[in-house]
């Protein structure tokens, strides 16, 4: 259904000055990858204190508010440098089963985090209860972790 | 012996070889590597944000480092055991390479950093804890952040065949 959209993408050839060069396409790979150990520090600080462990002598809330702007800042990244590595290997991209379970995944873990996950980190720790915020922090660490494996496996198989 | 034919011996070994040609091999011990350096580093940056002064300002670092330490380790481990694994199924893919030894020799000199911190400006955490880190421990904490995203970057270029030697 969305072939013609790539085929476009495919056509603009706005990607062809990542391909034609050596450097360019690692070096965007690399920026996108040191984005994602900000995503993953930012939200593994939160999930871990969901979870009872880590940063214990904080409230959930204030540990999630000082992580929010570094979550946000560091997912913008991934989509600046993300963008441009589907633009450049649209039709790759395409045929490539790990990426399109990989934007599946992205998009349920994007809508995750900034609805449930995001209400109960600012959530009144004592209605909450402490079993919706373990199920919300492993569903978290679950879902990102799958989103981060399967953008690997689309460079190892394709 | 040179560490070449050190490379070459190891390179030899039935378990090395089987692990080469195992199919799954490579791309599952990638992917545990990459994933769970991915949530090392992420911590480690975090504990570093507030060291520098950038993050988490009103928690003592004291307890930052305290309560993250352990989270680190465990990503320390899988990432280390994995990429072990990767350098001794394929030890002269890499021998050549500037980037990987580049990579070997930072992640030395940051654990050699954290040492340093440690036994040094750390020592006298209680009088810095509440009214903000010294000049000394920003230091450690930009050269913390710089050093390991070097490293990242040094191991995702070790897979292209730049600055290559005999």
């Amino acid at each position: 259904m969305l072939l013609p959209l790539f085929e476009w993408f495919d056509a603009l050839r706005v990607g062809d000055w990542i391909s034609n060069s050596s450097y360019a396409a690692p070096v965007i790979n690399v920026m996108h990858l040191l984005a994602l150990v900000v995503v993953f520090g930012s939200l593994l600080i939160v999930d871990l204190r969901l979870l009872g462990r880590g940063m214990t002598e904080q409230p959930v809330a204030s540990v999630a508010r000082a992580a929010r702007p570094w979550l946000i800042g560091a997912l913008i990244c991934m989509l600046l440098t993300g963008l441009p590595q589907i633009l450049s290997l649209p039709i790759r991209q395409y045929y490539s089963p790990f990426f399109w379970m990989k934007m599946r995944l992205l998009l349920v873990a994007l809508i995750f985090t900034f609805t449930l996950r995001h209400k109960v980190t600012l959530a009144d720790e004592a209605r909450v209860g402490p079993v919706w915020g373990k199920v919300v922090g492993l569903t978290s660490i679950a879902l990102w972790t799958l989103v981060a494996v399967e953008g690997r496996l689309i460079g190892l198989f394709s | 012996m040179s560490l070449r034919s050190l490379f070459e011996w190891m390179d030899a070994l039935p378990s090395s070889i089987a692990l080469r040609e195992s199919l799954y091999a490579f791309p599952v011990l990638l992917t545990i590597h990459v994933v769970s350096l991915v949530m090392f580093a992420g911590l480690v940056v975090m504990m570093d944000l507030r060291l520098v002064g950038l993050a988490y300002r009103s928690t003592r670092f004291s307890q930052i480092q305290a309560r993250l330490f352990p989270w680190q380790m465990v990503g320390m481990v899988f990432t280390t055991l994995t990429g072990l694994l990767l350098f001794y199924m394929q030890p002269m893919r890499y021998f050549g390479k500037v980037y990987y030894w580049l990579k070997l020799a930072l992640i030395m000199l940051a654990g050699l950093n954290a040492i340093v911190f440690h036994l040094t400006t750390y020592r006298s955490v209680d009088q810095w804890d509440t009214t903000g880190p010294p000049f000394k421990a920003k230091v450690a904490g930009v050269l913390s952040i710089a050093m390991w995203a070097c490293i990242v970057a040094f191991g995702r270029f070790a897979a292209y065949d730049w600055l290559t030697f005999e």
